[in-house]
């Protein structure tokens, strides 16, 4: 990426835009840069700090499904290369606390808790809007389980499970699987801790744990020594946590990967109760991810359950195609009305098929939301700061003959905060706003429109 | 008439634009709300249709 390289642009990470006065042609901004407690300049991103941090939090950029730190790098090519203290969880910044350890560790010298806040004035001819999007928060409908069913998960949550660099390292498992997996570290701590915890026992008394406990259940200590009700007690803790043990290896050694894959797409888009557009890109997303996810895997057997598949773009159609015949997706053309959960974890996908008219169940392995694109939260207040209007869902409405153009002359607009599109779409109208500023900034801001 | 333009988000969308104006010879400030750049494309594996890796 050649944004942190370019002359021309000033990068101005972890900021926020707090206020844009004047007209086209002659804006003045206000950013905030919010403290990273970070030299970005002396930072080399070696990240020394963030393995020596011993505050452990979940990883926002892996959806929550990994593990992070509180001195953290968004992501590992992320740009600028320079690490992040996140105040809310590092200790040096709670009442009453000390640890520094970032700052001992850093070569770089680049750690600096008294950083502040810096405010930055500065004026601009054109400003452009790419602020992007939202998922829609698939906990708005509970028939779908998400939140509740862990096997239930969204399909950028599946993006991750998909990436060599996520959480799995590209192998598709369960979520139910992969939280057996986690824990199996931890019970085996514990078990070992709890028969370590024996052997006191059994030098003071010079006899095995085993026969003082079979004794001892037969009658024999009963009234004596304090320590034989504690060591009894502590026999039982230990078997206890042996019988969990066993079970978990037992379950992790059963432990297959996901093979069956249901998609449900629209979720939260093209449905009256919450989002009346279409998002556009969710279709071709969840042909992607299921064509991925079977060159992992050439056992994956994937089903896309939905109204019917939008495949309106440049060799759209083709890919479709290129799904059924190579990575041999099942379209189901349907409505999904309710997904639940068997007691081994299986979820089941409740379905209208609107081909035969029937209700129909399948059991799957893994359950994968497509999510809506949705206008994201920070569109009303920034509007209101820039003086810009919204649309009737909540996107930058633009003016009718000039599609990029925001009600603020020298205001553009691109991307997904226009409305939902994807990636190829989002990159030409980025383009095309960029042009429109340019003209701004040449002095020829009204486009003649061909009549 | 000022040649600076500000760009608010650095997802792909804005990178683009910030890329072709500085391009163009014009300055950029691209105004981002993570301590990162790259927006929800970062977090996608491979982008359609060609499969390649996203970054």
């Amino acid at each position: 990426m050649d944004v942190g390289r370019h002359p021309n642009i000033d990068l101005l990470a972890y900021s926020e835009v707090e206020s844009v006065e004047g007209e086209a042609g002659d804006f003045r901004v206000t950013v905030r840069k919010k403290p990273r407690y970070v030299d970005e300049s002396k930072c080399t991103g070696c990240g020394a700090c963030a393995e020596k941090c011993p505050t452990v939090t979940s990883d926002e950029y892996n959806l929550g499904l990994g593990k992070a730190k509180a001195i953290y790098k968004y992501f590992a090519q992320g740009i600028p290369s320079a690490y992040t203290i996140d105040a809310n969880l590092c200790r040096n910044f709670q009442a009453g606390k000390k640890c520094g350890v970032c700052q001992k560790v850093c070569q770089a010298g680049a750690i600096d808790y008294k950083q502040e806040a810096k405010t930055l004035e500065f004026p601009v001819g054109a400003v452009i809007v790419a602020t992007g999007y939202e998922l829609f928060d698939a906990r708005r409908i509970p028939e779908y389980g998400y939140g509740r069913i862990p096997n239930v998960i969204t399909a950028l949550e599946f993006e991750r499970f998909l990436s060599a660099s996520g959480p799995t390292h590209g192998h598709v498992h369960r979520v139910t699987d992969l939280a057996v997996q986690e824990a199996l570290p931890e019970a085996e701590k514990t078990c070992q801790k709890a028969f370590k915890g024996l052997e006191r026992f059994e030098k003071q008394f010079e006899m095995t744990s085993d026969a003082f406990y079979e004794r001892y259940e037969s009658g024999e200590f009963k009234g004596g020594d304090e320590d034989y009700e504690k060591w009894a007690a502590a026999v039982r803790a230990a078997r206890k946590a042996k019988d969990e043990l066993e079970e978990l290896r037992r379950k992790a050694e059963s432990i297959e990967a996901a093979h069956r894959l249901a998609f449900i797409q629209c979720v939260g888009s093209r449905d009256i109760r919450f989002n009346k557009y279409c998002s556009g890109f969710c279709c071709m997303h969840a042909i992607k991810e299921a064509i991925i996810a079977r060159e992992h895997d050439r056992d994956a057997q994937v089903y896309i359950f939905g109204m019917d598949i939008r495949a309106v773009g440049k060799g759209f159609e083709e890919y479709r195609n290129r799904g059924a015949h190579e990575a041999g997706i099942h379209y189901v053309r349907s409505r999904v009305a309710e997904v639940t959960e068997e007691r081994d974890h299986t979820p089941v996908v409740w379905y209208e098929d609107t081909k035969e008219r029937v209700v129909r169940r399948m059991p799957v392995d893994l359950v994968i939301l497509s999510t809506a694109c949705q206008p994201s939260a920070s569109a009303k207040p920034l509007a209101d700061l820039l003086g810009i209007e919204l649309n009737e869902f909540g996107f930058f409405k633009t003016l009718s003959h000039l599609p990029l153009d925001t009600t603020k002359p020298g205001i553009f607009i691109c991307g997904c905060a226009h409305s939902p599109m994807d990636i190829p779409e989002s990159v030409a109208q980025a383009s095309s706003a960029a042009a429109r500023a340019a003209q701004v900034l040449s002095g020829s801001g009204t486009m003649r429109l061909a009549s | 008439m000022n040649r600076d333009v500000l760009v608010i988000g650095g997802g792909i969308a804005g990178i683009q634009a910030s890329l072709d104006l500085a391009e163009m010879g014009f300055k950029v400030h691209l105004v981002e709300r993570l301590p990162s750049i790259g927006g929800k494309m970062a977090q996608l594996d491979k982008t359609f249709p060609t499969n390649d890796c996203a970054l």
